[in-house]
């Protein structure tokens, strides 16, 4: 049957990326429904129970400065808090909170059910209608057809989804749910580059069998870091502590033993996995020569006996599973309650996509997630808000919006998989930004929120906390840099105490901070009265500290702003520019760039090679003069 | 508003040609490097003005040349952007050094047809001269690749990737600690780093004390002259030096010490050394001339090795001899108006046919001189190639440089990171692209990482 009402944007899969996308279009007034096959698993945490870490904090804080759901959640569901890299430097501190899985799927159901202008409907779909090069809706496996202007896929890993455990497999989506096949065939029709990749869990385990006696405990930071702009200690519930424990010689031996039974090691297994995540097996056979390897124990949640043994994801045959997890210490007596897993699944070549995330080929069709060959919930997260802000956009006729890689992490996630394409789950490092110094978790606010208000995905208590933070900011730098300090006074032996030499001239507070033995607290109340708020001191100081850094990179950013704005046509025929060799011209074929700024990026485009494109978008007339000025 | 924000800047003038030196400078910063480079002195717009050309580096102002200068505001300029453009006197060191300052000022070096380019994109060229654009672009950049590669052979690449192996393994355990704070691997604080950046100082100075085509320009190349006995050595520096500085006899054997004379060819210094002839001999003066002749010979930029061309198989042993030095080597066969070989003929560019006593072909021997410099071709040769790498690794060097304070005073193993990633850039120009998925990738094939 047709759904008798038409929707603006529809959502298919309700994980990570597929909540934030319906929510994000949701906000922005956008009508939108959300399909997905089960209504209870909506922000179901498919592995580890945790959210945030280097680099994906990042991309929390980033949703969050944008509406997003993902770091509230974070803080209703968070059962331990820490921030890693705090002696590093700000630009990589980055936060990481245990989840309890129950809470954190709870606050997103609850997020979701209270979002105006969004409807959630339970069934599978089995297929898209297209019309010409157009998505126009999607068709549920018992044919209800519901049409929409834009359609957004998360499948995730249900696409062809085939699960691995020693030999054996089977068709699913994740450990106990189908897998989307008919949608997965469906979908090889289309003229998209389609490749498969593989992700693995561990066995997960009873807590009542395991003797923590000797092993050792990680507790949260104190004080509680939060993770969202708008959080707050007293969302969090009860706290508890992680455990380390370690893998050791009789480990290595049994999975060795049981090689000749993985499906990873006798080829049965044809997706690539991730380098960084690599499975237990994959880690005694490469590095042969380390004969322990931590194993840290997450607990699921407050309410639940099942662990989660992080660092021993396998896809060996149980029998070596339940050995291998009894000959580590405290897993003596281990029971497991789920088996390890390994799954393969569909994505699709993210070089088809825009930087809006929209398709190249199908028009109105977003893809976010896992379906483009990321990993992790952050990443997922962070691709679903910007698929759904701009299915919005494009269902109300705008332009569609990307943040930059100098503005935001999401840009570097895009930018790196529309540019490059990945051969490997993508996970975000603070190494893949060039501007790590710039992008970091303390300011996500400060780089998004502005735009996200004008978006429409910033609500008024959000705008009104940003709207005080920042003018706090700014007025407690405007006091410092007008607050002086003389030489031979009693504020000035009180700082004297403190630097190697005696100050000679007089200084103002913030030129005070650039010392590096001085932090906010030692300078701001020399004189005046310093601000209580941990986060304008936070702001104030690494705007001093990182000052000739942020100009420099801000430099940069200017001089390589206009290539930014440059655009190339997607249909640009490459082979009739002369001079560009043959490679180069491949390579940009293949990656189709909308921008020359991101033709520049492609590995193996030489500058030489930018300056003939520039030359030949003048002489056909296609570089405007907006772009000249822009 | 030009498509471009930076400034660029080159030398106009073909190498150590004619007297007059022309450095000109396109961009938004090209008034800003008029006031520092006149030390003030304003410019009305399209007049030329006799003034200093001044450096002010190390906070001392100091007279490189005097000469005229000329602002042509944009739009209406050459390139449509501010163009300045300064006429000096000219000598090659002296227009490297005005150079280096003006890009010490902000400006960078243009890359090859730049100025065209940034002409054509601002309307001052028409379209039918664009095609012509993008073939110099392409044939220019071609060139300077082959240039690029040339500069890089032997013992320098060696070194340069060495460096940048090194560079590449301090890198990756820093980013390690950075995004993997909970894998063990935290060599922020242990000695790994601060061995590696210990290493790597003393690396990249011994790099640059070697790479010396910098200092070839200032002080000049060295040209060792050798050969057999009374292959003419001598005469062939008394041509080159075109005074007889030598003792010229038909007895063999007659230079017995090694013999120094500094010549100019255009104004570039050359320090030509004769040597004493190559053979076995009992005479222990003379064996001490041989042992001296090898010494000068390993040392020397250049080896002119002297054929009698009336014997030559005379120099079949010498030539095996000198197979190691093969590189910087460049057979000269004397006396070819004696066994008539065509004066300067030569079978490939390391050989050469002459007549040191009758004055022939010694043209041309001077322009394989200049060539061998890297002084010929214009605005890039060889020896621009060459002081480009130079330029990227002391580049390098003052990111590592600030890299090692920021762990070492601030303990800010972040702000080393950057300053690493901008070494890495500056070399990168050298030995091409390095993304942050191969540093990645090295990080997981070298550190069990992954929970």
């Amino acid at each position: 049957m047709d759904y008798p009402e038409q929707f603006d944007v529809i959502v298919i899969g309700g994980g990570h990326a597929g909540t934030e996308a319906c929510l994000a279009a949701a906000r922005m007034g956008a009508k939108t429904l959300l399909l997905t096959h089960n209504i209870e698993t909506l922000g179901q945490m498919s592995c580890n129970p945790a959210i945030g870490g280097i680099g994906k904090s990042h991309l929390v804080k980033e949703i969050d400065a944008l509406g997003g759901a993902m770091a509230l959640a974070t803080d209703r569901g968070g059962i331990q808090f820490r921030v890693l890299n705090a002696r590093k430097g700000p630009a990589v501190r980055a936060t990481r909170a245990q989840a309890d899985r129950v809470l954190y799927k709870a606050a997103i159901r609850e997020m979701l059910e209270n979002q105006q202008n969004l409807s959630i409907f339970q069934q599978a779909v089995d297929d898209l209608i297209v019309e010409g090069e157009r998505v126009c809706g999607a068709i549920t496996n018992t044919g209800i057809r519901f049409r929409a202007k834009t359609v957004v896929l998360t499948t995730g890993t249900f696409l062809g989804g085939k699960i691995h455990i020693g030999l054996d497999n089977h068709s699913g989506g994740r450990a106990g749910d189908p897998p989307a096949i008919a949608l997965a065939s469906r979908l090889r029709e289309l003229p998209l580059r389609v490749d498969r990749l593989k992700t693995g869990t561990p066995p997960r385990i009873d807590a009542k069998s395991v003797n923590f006696e000797g092993l050792q405990e990680q507790w949260g930071d104190q004080p509680e870091p939060v993770m969202s702009y708008i959080g707050s200690l007293d969302m969090h519930p009860q706290q508890t502590c992680c455990w380390i424990t370690h893998t050791n010689e009789r480990t290595h031996e049994i999975i060795q033993g049981g090689l000749d039974r993985s499906p990873m090691y006798t080829g049965v297994i044809e997706g690539v996995g991730p380098r960084y995540c690599p499975s237990i097996e994959d880690k005694v056979h490469r590095f042969a020569d380390k004969n322990s390897h931590q194993v840290f124990i997450e607990p699921e949640g407050l309410n639940t006996h099942e662990l989660y043994p992080n660092g021993i994801s396998t896809s060996l045959p149980f029998d070596v599973q339940m050995n291998l997890v009894r000959s580590i210490k405290g897993f003596e007596q281990a029971h497991i309650t789920r088996p390890g897993y390994a799954i393969e699944y569909d994505y699709f070549d993210p070089r088809d996509l825009k930087t809006s995330l929209e398709t190249k080929v199908i028009e109105n069709l977003f893809f976010a997630g896992q379906i483009n060959g990321t990993t992790g919930y952050e990443e997922a997260g962070a691709q679903g808000l910007l698929a759904g802000l701009n299915a919005a956009l494009k269902a109300a006729d705008k332009e569609a919006w990307c943040p930059k890689r100098d503005e935001a992490y999401i840009g570097v996630l895009v930018d790196d998989l529309i540019t490059m394409g990945t051969l490997e789950p993508y996970r975000m490092f603070t190494s893949r930004a060039e501007y790590r110094l710039l992008l970091r978790e303390d300011n996500a606010d400060a780089r998004l929120t502005e735009k996200g208000r004008e978006l429409g995905l910033v609500d008024d208590v959000r705008w009104a906390a940003f709207c005080d933070k920042r003018e706090t900011v700014e007025r407690e730098r405007q006091r410092m840099a007008s607050t002086w300090i003389q030489p031979n006074t009693p504020e000035a032996a009180q700082l004297n105490e403190k630097i190697p030499t005696p100050i000679s001239r007089e200084h103002n507070l913030l030129d005070l901070l650039k010392r590096p033995e001085l932090n906010y607290f030692d300078v701001a109340g020399l004189k005046g009265e310093a601000s209580t708020n941990l986060q304008v001191a936070e702001q104030i100081e690494i705007g001093v500290k990182y000052a000739g850094y942020i100009d420099r990179q801000t430099e940069e950013i200017e001089r390589l702003r206009r290539f930014e704005h440059t655009a190339l046509p997607l249909d640009f025929d490459y082979q009739t520019v002369e001079g560009l060799s043959n490679e180069i011209k491949q390579k940009l074929g293949n990656a189709r760039p909308e921008t020359l700024a991101q033709a520049s990026r492609i590995p193996g485009v030489t500058p030489a090679a930018v300056s003939l494109l520039l030359i030949y978008l003048k002489k056909r007339g296609l570089l405007d003069r907006s772009s000249k000025t822009a | 508003m030009t498509y471009q924000t930076d400034t660029i800047a080159a030398i106009a003038t073909p190498a150590g040609r004619g007297g007059v030196g022309v450095i000109r400078i396109s961009g938004p910063k090209s008034l800003d490097i008029a006031c520092a480079i006149l030390n003030n002195k304003s410019l009305k717009p399209r007049y030329a003005h006799f003034s200093n050309f001044y450096s002010s580096s190390n906070n001392e102002i100091e007279a490189l040349d005097s000469g005229l200068a000329l602002f042509f505001p944009g739009p209406n300029s050459f390139t449509g952007e501010d163009v300045l453009e300064l006429q000096g006197h000219g000598g090659p060191v002296v227009l490297q050094l005005l150079l280096r300052e003006i890009c010490r000022l902000g400006a960078r070096p243009a890359k090859p047809g730049e100025f065209s380019e940034r002409a054509f994109l601002n309307d001052k060229i028409d379209l039918a001269q664009a095609e012509a654009i993008a073939d110099l672009i392409d044939s220019a950049s071609e060139q300077a690749a082959k240039n690029a590669v040339r500069s890089l052979e032997g013992e320098f690449s060696r070194q340069v990737n060495a460096l940048v192996e090194a560079l590449i393994h301090l890198r990756m355990y820093v980013e390690a600690a950075i995004d993997f704070p909970e894998e063990e691997v935290d060599f922020l604080s242990d000695e790994t780093v601060q061995r590696g950046l210990e290493n790597l100082d003393r690396d990249l100075n011994n790099l640059l004390a070697n790479a010396k085509q910098g200092a070839l320009l200032r002080e000049g190349m060295t040209v060792a002259i050798a050969g057999k006995p009374n292959a003419g050595k001598s005469s062939l520096l008394n041509a080159l030096a075109g005074r007889e500085s030598a003792i010229v006899t038909d007895i063999a054997g007659t230079t017995r010490d090694v013999l120094r004379e500094t010549i100019l060819i255009d104004g570039m210094p050359l320090h030509v050394i004769d040597t004493a002839g190559l053979r076995d001999s009992s005479d222990l003066v003379e064996q001490e001339g041989i042992r001296r002749a090898w010494q000068v010979i390993d040392d020397a930029d250049r080896i002119l090795l002297v054929i009698d061309s009336t014997d030559p198989s005379s120099a079949d042993d010498l030539l095996k001899q000198f197979e190691p030095h093969r590189d910087k080597l460049t057979a000269i066969y004397n006396k070819a108006d004696l066994s008539g070989l065509a004066i300067g003929e030569s079978s490939d560019h390391h050989a050469l046919n002459l007549s040191a006593k009758a004055q022939q072909g010694i043209d041309k021997l001077r322009e394989h001189l200049k060539d061998c410099m890297g002084y010929h071709g214009g605005s890039d040769s060889q020896f621009t190639a060459r002081q480009r790498h130079i330029d990227a690794l002391l580049e390098a060097k003052t990111h590592f440089e600030q890299g090692r304070e920021q762990l070492v005073v601030y303990r800010a193993g972040e702000l080393l990171a950057e300053e690493l990633r901008l070494s890495q850039n500056a070399l990168s120009t050298i030995t091409g692209e390095f993304t942050p998925d191969d540093l990645l990738g090295k990080i997981f094939s070298s550190f069990c990482i992954g929970k």
